[in-house]
């Protein structure tokens, strides 16, 4: 396994690691009402109501990495549900399904006051509600309007002409939803929502992103990445999940500053740096090793995931006047940016280009269908562009069905044949 | 060839010409001879069995006269608009699963079959009749599948792609939900109106509520005869009702009403009776392999079928548009139909009125039903009604399952 690079990167897992542990305590100690929420929801509303976040990704990557994603979802299959079924977003409530909490990550999620998701495929309200039901917890669900007017080049508009990028009819539904949603926390927290709280937060989102902004202007534009995919990550989304908040804004940037000095000292990642790869999809939370295993034969080193570039693009909002109507723009349309054409191939072209990608490798989860739409469309816009690409069968998840040798061969053969004689034919004719 | 109601023969009707059904339904109409003359037949069992047999048929017709066809790719579209917009509403049940285009953009394994073929007569022309295809969010999928034609659209505009358009239904039962899907019927009508150039009156949109409400009523006699003493086979029943959804619907319940009487002087049929639950079903297969060991299949928890008619739009209403959206927003299902005891209430009825047992229909590629079979699995279990799990894919049931559904039906108590 290769080492952290970054001070920063064991920080942020520390930070986690001691953040749950406090939350527990305040659970079971204190009954601190927190919620457990999927990754696309406003995390923005329950940080401005004092109610912590378990985000369920999250907790379906710590399983994951704990090895312990088979064994839940082998009891989550024994109870009836099938193996075609969606693992990423059920994973975290299998554990709780499985009422076994001393086997469970840092001892298990407690109860939580709410769960949240928004209906961005027609299983989520299905799992939520089972999970909701095993916690004896209420749950809140944000329908998803679906876009009809979809401009080019999203990324140009999302942060000062947003307005113009998001049809109204859906930012003004998803902000009478968030208003619903914001009653249901009063409701739990016994605080009242401040509008020029959420302004406040949302100008520190902001900053955050700024942060994220620049490391991922010096990560593009530095000879050799100075950082590890994996560890951009592991930084960016431990401040993500705490949005705003003074230790995400102060994490982000940290991180800058470190990718700063590094790119400063010429550090590199990987000394040997000669291929440039894209990671495009969740992260494999169950071998991350996956993403230093080529950079000793063939110094491939994972440069861009969507994580990082993520943030300035798809968080950042000037014009807060409005914030609740800013945040709903944040929040509509994450499924379409990232999964879905036209938005997720034509980004995911623009950002291979501006970083400098020889070839990229694409996630497509079998064992979590929904969210494998729009590969097809983001590899042939890929190709078109000139770099070459691997599609990855594999969950992110669950490691049951994951040959991580197999696996490594077959990147092996690909960096081998395809990518290596492509840029020596590209380089030849230029 | 005759229609009799002899089941062997039935079946053989029904595989002459719904072999790979998605794939094959547009092309069979055009090359038999017996479809032809079932068209014309007196007979309305056998001319509703040929409509269901040859989903496009009556559409082309349409398009041969100069009306506009809008298709539509489920359940959950006020069907009464496109006809009050003077244009023909036809549900789109033949796809091309053959277009060889479809991996190039569709993920394999990822989407359903019906929604790659759909793709696929879309992608490949088979679909320039329409004047427009009109996709409801009754499915993420639906919803991923006019994403997709929109940029496969914009990539290669020479594609001859019919105009796509999403009627964005929601599901969830909330004050913001309703007024949003009101407000997004009210759009709806406005395309349909640009359409046609006719403006949708009230007197239009009657008239097509009352046609649309006589072939509920047909339909719900014909359900009727399915159930207690069931006098019609689910196989045959499915191809009765789903004729509803490609012809048109005053044609359809004059001939669904002859249909019923014809049906109503037929013996009960023994067997023991069956419920079908979990994946909606676009062809008879799994009747067949059910029926073919002497079950009955009396009702589905299908929009194609059991669930197809529903209540009637209440045409007295003073504001139609309001009753016309309500009947497909509550009265309508839908895989995004929440919370449980609103999606589990029909099944809970059904399962529950004179049926022997029921069939959880999971084909491999089904990511969303699955989460519901356990749930529903322990409702029947607390009552000791049998059920069964097929987790083939129907259009090609192995042996052993075939094994396991005769078993099923032969160890059934008969009228628990």
């Amino acid at each position: 396994m290769a080492g952290k690079q970054l001070e920063c990167t064991l920080a942020a897992g520390e930070y986690q690691k001691s953040w749950f542990a406090q939350l527990r305590k305040d659970v079971f100690e204190k009954q601190r009402p927190y919620a457990i929420v999927q990754a696309d929801m406003p995390f923005e509303l329950f940080q401005v109501m004092d109610v912590p976040v378990v985000s369920n990704q999250w907790w379906a990557a710590i399983i994951s990495a704990k090895r312990l994603s088979g064994y839940y979802l082998d009891i989550l299959n024994s109870m009836g549900f099938h193996d075609g079924l969606c693992r990423y977003c059920s994973l975290a409530a299998a554990a709780t399904l499985a009422k076994d909490s001393e086997r469970a990550p840092w001892g298990g999620l407690p109860k939580p006051a709410l769960l949240a998701a928004r209906l961005t495929c027609d299983c989520l309200q299905r799992v939520f509600a089972l999970w909701g039901e095993a916690f004896g917890s209420e749950c809140v669900f944000l329908d998803n309007p679906g876009a009809t007017e979809l401009p080019p080049r999203w990324w140009e508009l999302s942060r000062r002409r947003w307005r113009e990028l998001f049809e109204e009819h859906r930012l003004k539904f998803t902000v009478k939803q968030f208003q619903n949603l914001i009653k249901a926390l009063e409701r739990v927290s016994g605080r009242q929502f401040q509008i020029d709280r959420l302004r406040g937060l949302m100008e520190r989102v902001n900053r955050q992103e700024e942060y994220f902004d620049e490391a991922c202007q010096m990560i593009r534009s530095a000879p050799r990445t100075p950082v590890r995919m994996h560890e951009q990550v592991a930084n960016v989304m431990a401040a993500q999940w705490k949005r705003g908040s003074e230790w995400a804004v102060e994490h982000a940037r940290t991180f800058r500053d470190e990718i700063r000095n590094r790119v400063r000292q010429g550090a590199a990642a990987c000394p040997g740096e000669g291929l440039r790869l894209m990671w495009v999809g969740a992260g494999l939370w169950h071998d991350t090793d996956f993403y230093t295993a080529f950079e000793e034969e063939f110094g491939a080193v994972f440069v861009w995931s969507m994580y990082l570039a993520f943030g300035p693009d798809g968080y950042i909002r000037y014009g807060l006047d409005d914030p609740l109507l800013a945040l709903a723009s944040r929040t509509v349309s994450m499924n379409e940016q990232l999964h879905n054409p036209p938005w997720a191939n034509e980004w995911m072209v623009h950002q291979a280009m501006l970083h400098r990608i020889d070839a990229a490798l694409v996630l497509t989860p079998m064992g979590t269908r929904p969210t494998a739409t729009g590969n097809r469309f983001i590899e042939r816009a890929l190709e078109q562009a000139g770099v070459p690409v691997l599609s990855v069968v594999a969950d992110m998840v669950d490691a049951r069905d994951w040959d991580p040798n197999a696996m490594r061969r077959k990147v092996s053969e690909f960096l081998t044949h395809r990518v290596l004689p492509h840029l020596d034919s590209v380089r030849r004719h230029s | 060839m005759h229609y009799t109601l002899d089941k062997d023969e039935m079946y053989e009707i029904s595989l002459g010409s719904r072999n790979d059904v998605l794939p094959m339904r547009a092309s069979a109409m055009t090359n038999s001879d017996f479809k032809t003359e079932h068209k014309n037949a007196a007979d309305p069992i056998g001319r509703l069995s040929w409509h269901y047999e040859n989903p496009a048929a009556e559409a082309l017709s349409f398009v041969d006269t100069g009306v506009p066809v809008v298709g539509i790719t489920s359940n959950t579209v006020p069907w009464e608009l496109i006809r009050a917009a003077g244009a023909f509403p036809c549900v789109i049940d033949s796809g091309n699963a053959g277009c060889t285009d479809i991996s190039s953009f569709m993920e394999e394994g990822v989407f359903e079959k019906r929604i790659r073929a759909l793709f696929g007569a879309a992608i490949s022309g088979d679909l320039q009749y329409l004047s427009l295809l009109l996709i409801p969010r009754t499915s993420e999928q639906e919803y991923k599948l006019y994403l997709y034609l929109r940029e496969v659209a914009r990539q290669d505009p020479h594609r001859r792609i019919p105009p796509v358009y999403l009627y964005d239904l929601l599901h969830t039962r909330s004050p913001e939900s309703y007024s949003y899907g009101l407000e997004r019927t009210l759009r709806l009508k406005e395309r349909l109106e640009e359409l046609t150039g006719r403006r949708i009156d009230d007197a239009a949109l009657l008239t097509a509520i009352k046609e649309s409400n006589s072939a509920r009523r047909a339909i719900r006699k014909l359900l009727c005869l399915r159930r207690q003493e069931p006098r019609v086979t689910g196989t045959e029943a499915l191809a009765l009702i789903g004729a509803s959804f490609f012809m048109d619907r005053a044609d359809y319940a004059h001939l669904a009403e002859r249909a019923a009487q014809a049906i109503e002087d037929r013996p009960p049929l023994p067997g023991k009776r069956l419920m079908i639950a979990g994946s909606s079903l676009p062809h008879r297969r799994l009747h067949q392999a059910l029926e073919k060991h002497g079950a009955v299949v009396v009702s589905e928890d299908d929009w194609r079928g059991s669930r197809s008619a529903g209540k009637d739009i209440a045409d007295a209403s003073s504001d139609l548009l309001k009753v016309l959206f309500e009947k497909y927003y509550l009265d309508t299902p839908s895989p995004r139909l929440f919370p449980f005891e609103i999606a589990d209430a029909w099944f809970q009825q059904a399962s529950t009125d004179g049926i022997d047992g029921v069939v959880f229909y999971l084909p491999p590629e089904d990511c969303v039903a699955g989460w519901d079979y356990p749930r529903r699995r322990h409702y029947l279990d607390e009552r000791g009604i049998p059920h069964l799990l097929v987790r083939e894919d129907a259009m090609s049931i192995s042996e052993e399952c075939r094994k396991r559904i005769e078993n099923f039906v032969r160890n059934m108590d008969v009228g628990k």
